[in-house]
């Protein structure tokens, strides 16, 4: 028997050894969080970022307006990673007219300044036609494509008319350049995840998954049976 | 046992009543160019804009408590009255307002569209009743608003907004 729990303590103690170090260590660290400010320290790490989740951002829509990018989530109005306005309804195009920015959803125009700054909403009150399916560019003219037909305008959008084009430079979405996704991550992710958390999930194995919770309880147990077996050849060597 | 049991029905069934309701009070009212129509009686003048800068940019932003969502206001007008539709946040999502201004005092305002779960009270006409005839002494209507209990924010953002047209108006006539 007592050969047995010696083999037994030996064989557990290897295979814990690493694990009660690190436990130690990230228990200490946890300890010391605000000393050590690991709360508010953030990980960079492209691969602990993407990890946790928090390197993208998955907009509704995404177009390239000259330099600037021009984005939805949910309904708010991008220009870059800035929120510019609230938007009711999905964003279908947009194009520069005059250095304005003039973007369609199917029941309005926003317009934007070159800065990126909303200058006004103009729907079917301000002579817009309704049901808009795209905007594009015709020699410089605004046009339209709503469900009753092709329109045209100038750049005060206020009068258009009904016309046939062919060659319409039609507005077509684009995906999200990495710069300006890494600032969007930031604006709705903030800095990341801080050093904290980190340690917070490697001592308890969320860093893994469920799996990590499951293989920390192993550990948990293993330590149990390792300091039963320690006390056991103690008591039996008296 | 029986009491233990009916009692979460009936609150549930309560709540669902209420949720419904609060469903159904957001949306859109009137839509902007039913709004115009009825002011103008289908002739609706041409619009005309009012870019914020400057001097006029500071006093909206002044009447609003922040600068206003937007660089530029449109506005319908004819001889001596004025259409706005103007929109202001009431907790967390704005509400869209139409307001007639004549001889500088308010000759209507209506709830456009509300996108709030709370302070939908502020859309009947009872309520608004208090704004007509209302015109501007420094800036700031020349009587109280009573408040609704649950809709505080919403009738600050309908007391902004009216304030708001009363100094565009005037603005608009300099």
């Amino acid at each position: 028997m007592r050969r047995v729990m010696r083999s037994l303590h030996r064989s557990v103690g290897i295979v814990v050894f690493l694990f009660v170090i690190l436990l130690s260590v990230t228990g200490i660290l946890l300890n010391h969080t605000t000393e050590l400010k690991l709360d508010k320290r953030f990980v960079s790490s492209p691969w602990l970022l993407s990890h946790y989740g928090l390197d993208t951002v998955q907009a509704d829509a995404v177009f390239l307006l000259e330099k600037r990018v021009i984005s939805q989530f949910g309904d708010q109005l991008f220009v870059d990673a800035t929120p510019v306005t609230n938007l009711y309804r999905p964003l279908l195009g947009g194009i520069v007219l005059d250095e304005i920015y003039v973007l369609a959803t199917d029941d309005a125009l926003i317009l934007l300044n070159p800065d990126g700054e909303f200058i006004e909403r103009m729907s079917g009150e301000s002579g817009v036609p309704p049901m808009i399916q795209n905007i594009g560019l015709f020699h410089g003219d605004p046009v339209l494509q709503t469900r009753e037909g092709m329109w045209r305008s100038d750049f005060l959008l206020e009068e258009w008319e009904s016309i046939s084009l062919q060659g319409v430079g039609w507005s077509v979405q684009e995906p999200m350049p990495e710069s300006v996704e890494k600032q969007l991550a930031t604006y709705f992710h903030g800095f990341g995840v801080s050093i904290e958390q980190v340690i917070l999930d490697i001592h308890n194995g969320r860093i893994i998954s469920k799996f990590g919770v499951w293989v920390l309880d192993l550990i948990a147990v293993l330590m149990i049976v390792l300091s039963i077996s320690g006390f056991w050849l103690w008591f039996r060597r008296r | 046992m029986q009491r233990t049991v009916k009692f979460p029905i009936w609150l549930l069934a309560i709540s669902l009543l209420m949720t419904a309701f609060s469903v159904s009070a957001r949306g859109v009212y009137q839509t902007n160019e039913e709004f115009l129509a009825d002011v103008f009686k289908q002739t609706v003048p041409k619009s005309k804009v009012i870019w914020l800068k400057g001097e006029v940019k500071q006093k909206v932003a002044d009447i609003m408590g922040e600068p206003y969502k937007g660089l530029r206001i449109r506005y319908w007008s004819q001889d001596s009255r004025s259409a706005w539709i103007l929109e202001d946040i009431g907790k967390e999502r704005p509400i869209t307002f139409g307001i007639v201004v004549s001889d500088n005092k308010i000759e209507n305002i209506k709830v456009l569209a509300f996108r709030e779960s709370r302070g939908y009270e502020i859309r009947y006409p009872a309520f608004a009743q208090q704004f007509i005839g209302a015109h501007l002494d420094q800036l700031e209507l020349d009587r109280n608003i009573d408040g609704i209990s649950g809709a505080t924010l919403s009738v600050w953002a309908m007391t902004d907004v009216t304030r708001l047209a009363l100094y565009l108006d005037f603005f608009s006539r300099q």
